[in-house]
């Protein structure tokens, strides 16, 4: 009861916090978004049309779609098994590897690029190998792939380990007592309650993936047509002088990343629901 | 249980982002205008402060210049000058300036660069009008090369063979890459290569065999030149200052100059409304002045660049030989004749590209 009354007449202290946060909301990250939006739209939709006629840009969305989807698929299964053996297994240097995984998002993307187009570059002997074998890495897609999979690498393992340190031991034990495996155990008990976070985290990598720059314009090679990514055939377009055309892209890509992380927030509600 | 105030959103937040969106919007036009109405100048106890937004490249240059200026500009007015120094890539320059950055004196990479400053309403003066057509500087494209030219590299028809990796920026991303397509475009239309002459179809067809040979294309010269540097490539197509300055600093790439090459010619200008606003028209025109005598003009050509006074450009002949068929953007129809024939979306470099792509 005293919650109540509480909360129909909050404190003056209370009222200034959550304007205060508002604002600050609001100004940071509300006006910006809106203020693309309407510079990319605002021109009724032409530059966009206009933007999608051409196959360089539609390319470009393609490019940064699939790779960015294959690096969520590879975040959503490897991360899950990374947090998986962080929590559950006894591995020397434990810490060590722990801080490792938050490393990608300490350092800046543009170094992550440099760092790769050194260790796959023609002067290094495992850039030299793989391009004899005809399976060149850097300025073809694969770096793209490994460039998205290192700045998203924390986001799944991250997501899933708090779930995993909270599981009751006792519905495993439970299980192992009803006689199921290993796998069935892992399949009827342990997944389940992981699946809403893996998943949302996953949604949220790929989202983080579509937009990511710094590295890609590095070891992507840019290509039109070939290995350019959205992201930089959005720059492209701003210092071409066209400005509208890269706001419009900008927009889909922003609605893009906007409709993923609904899809990311409805999974967490809806799964994680069910097994709360 | 859970507090009703979180039940409760308050509808104020949603009308602010209206109110503060609609004021961004409203709001987006460069605040620039406000300058011209302030031309007072300061008084003479006060020293002139210049601001010279420049591209990259002629940075080291304009390190030995600026100072070499002052005592020149301290001789007739001893309240003296400061200097404040920027340097980004020439589009994005010019971007700065119109944006508001308040540079007195643009030195930029491209005319059209200039061009982009002057539409948004800051310059209003006929800029070209000035000696040598408003340009300080010039260079040439030139091809890089590995030491002691491995691939036997020697001119544009080389780099369109099978095999070859060719560097060269991506144009939508740097506007001085342009000098690169324009160079092999005219070389090929002026029937100094392979291709026929006075044939755009054929040009496309020289233009896009070097573009399948590239597999890389960096934002900028610089990064491609750091890439070549980094073992990437057999050649790469750059200007002939970067290659200069590399060698400067002990790297061991060659350069060949092709048979014929487009000279690249970099302008200088004041920009009226900001030099009205900070009262220093007349040290940006004396700077701008003092850009095209002999001495400055040795000072472009210690750091790599060509020198725009003959005088000059005779004594340094030696360290930049002359090409022999040496063409300029004008001969192409101007940066607004090679819009229609090559840079415009849909003619001939996406058309180059586009063969590039399909084996």
């Amino acid at each position: 009861m005293k919650s109540t009354a509480y909360a129909l007449e909050p404190s003056r202290g209370e009222r200034i916090a959550r304007h205060l946060t508002t604002l600050y909301l609001i100004l940071i990250v509300a006006v910006p978004l809106l203020a693309l939006l309407w510079y990319g739209v605002s021109d009724g939709l032409v530059s966009l049309r206009e933007a999608l006629a051409s196959p360089v840009a539609r390319q470009a969305l393609w490019l940064t779609l699939w790779t960015s989807a294959l690096v969520a698929v590879i975040n959503l299964v490897l991360g899950t098994a990374t947090a998986f053996v962080l929590v559950r297994y006894r591995i020397p240097g434990k810490s060590l590897l722990s801080a490792l995984i938050d490393l990608p998002l300490a350092i800046p993307t543009l170094v992550t690029g440099v760092m790769l187009a050194i260790l796959y570059g023609p002067e290094s002997l495992l850039g030299q190998s793989f391009t004899n074998l005809g399976f060149p890495i850097l300025f073809a897609k694969p770096s793209i792939v490994l460039a998205l999979a290192f700045v998203t690498l924390p986001f799944v393992i991250r997501a899933v380990e708090p779930v995993l340190i909270e599981l009751d031991p006792g519905e495993e034990e439970a299980a192992f007592t009803l006689g199921a495996g290993p796998i069935r155990t892992f399949r009827t008990v342990i997944l389940p309650a992981i699946a809403p976070a893996a998943l949302s985290a996953s949604i949220r990598s790929l989202g983080r993936a579509m937009g990511e720059f710094g590295s890609i314009v590095v070891v992507a090679g840019n290509i039109p047509m070939q290995t350019l990514t959205a992201p930089v055939y959005i720059l492209g377009e701003i210092e071409s002088g066209a400005p509208r055309a890269a706001a419009a892209v900008s927009a889909l890509v922003l609605a893009a990343a906007l409709a993923l992380h609904g899809l990311a927030h409805l999974i967490e509600r809806r799964l994680g629901a069910r097994h709360v | 249980m859970m507090p009703l105030s979180l039940r409760r959103p308050s509808r104020s937040p949603w009308l602010l982002v209206a109110v503060a969106t609609l004021f961004a919007g409203c709001n987006s036009k460069p605040a620039t205008t406000s300058g011209a109405t302030a031309p007072a100048a300061k008084p003479a106890t006060e020293p002139v402060s210049l601001t010279l937004g420049a591209y990259t490249t002629p940075r080291e240059a304009y390190a030995e210049i600026l100072p070499a200026f002052r005592p020149q500009w301290t001789k007739d007015h001893p309240e003296g000058i400061e200097f404040k120094e920027s340097y980004l890539g020439s589009g994005a320059q010019a971007r700065a300036i119109v944006g508001g950055f308040e540079a007195d004196v643009a030195a930029l990479s491209l005319e059209p660069d200039i061009d982009t400053i002057k539409k948004a309403g800051l310059i209003t003066h006929d800029w070209k009008a000035r000696p040598y057509q408003g340009m300080v500087s010039r260079s040439i494209v030139v091809i890089g090369v590995r030491e002691g030219n491995p691939k036997n590299i020697k001119d544009w028809d080389d780099l369109a063979k099978p095999g070859i990796t060719v560097l060269t920026p991506n144009v939508r991303t740097s506007g001085g890459a342009r000098w690169n397509i324009a160079a092999i475009w005219g070389a090929a239309i002026r029937g100094k290569t392979s291709a026929a002459k006075d044939s755009p179809e054929a040009a496309t067809k020289l233009l896009s065999a070097v573009l399948k040979n590239v597999k890389n294309m960096d934002p900028g010269a610089r990064e491609s030149l750091l890439n070549f540097e980094r073992g990437v490539g057999d050649a790469i197509i750059t200007y002939e200052n970067e290659i200069l300055v590399g060698k400067q600093k002990g790297q061991k790439y060659e350069y060949v100059i092709p048979k014929s090459t487009i000279l690249i010619e970099n302008p200088a200008a004041l920009i009226d409304t900001v030099v009205d606003k900070h009262g220093a028209r007349k040290a940006a025109g004396a700077l701008l002045d003092f850009l095209i005598t002999p001495d400055v003009q040795r000072l472009y050509a210690k750091h790599g660049l060509r020198p725009v006074v003959d005088e000059v450009a005779k004594e340094v002949a030696t360290n930049y030989p002359a090409v022999e068929d040496l063409f300029t953007i004008r001969d192409l129809g101007d940066w607004k004749g090679v819009g229609i024939t090559i840079f415009d979306t849909g003619t001939g470099y996406d058309k180059a590209l586009a063969q590039a792509g399909t084996p």
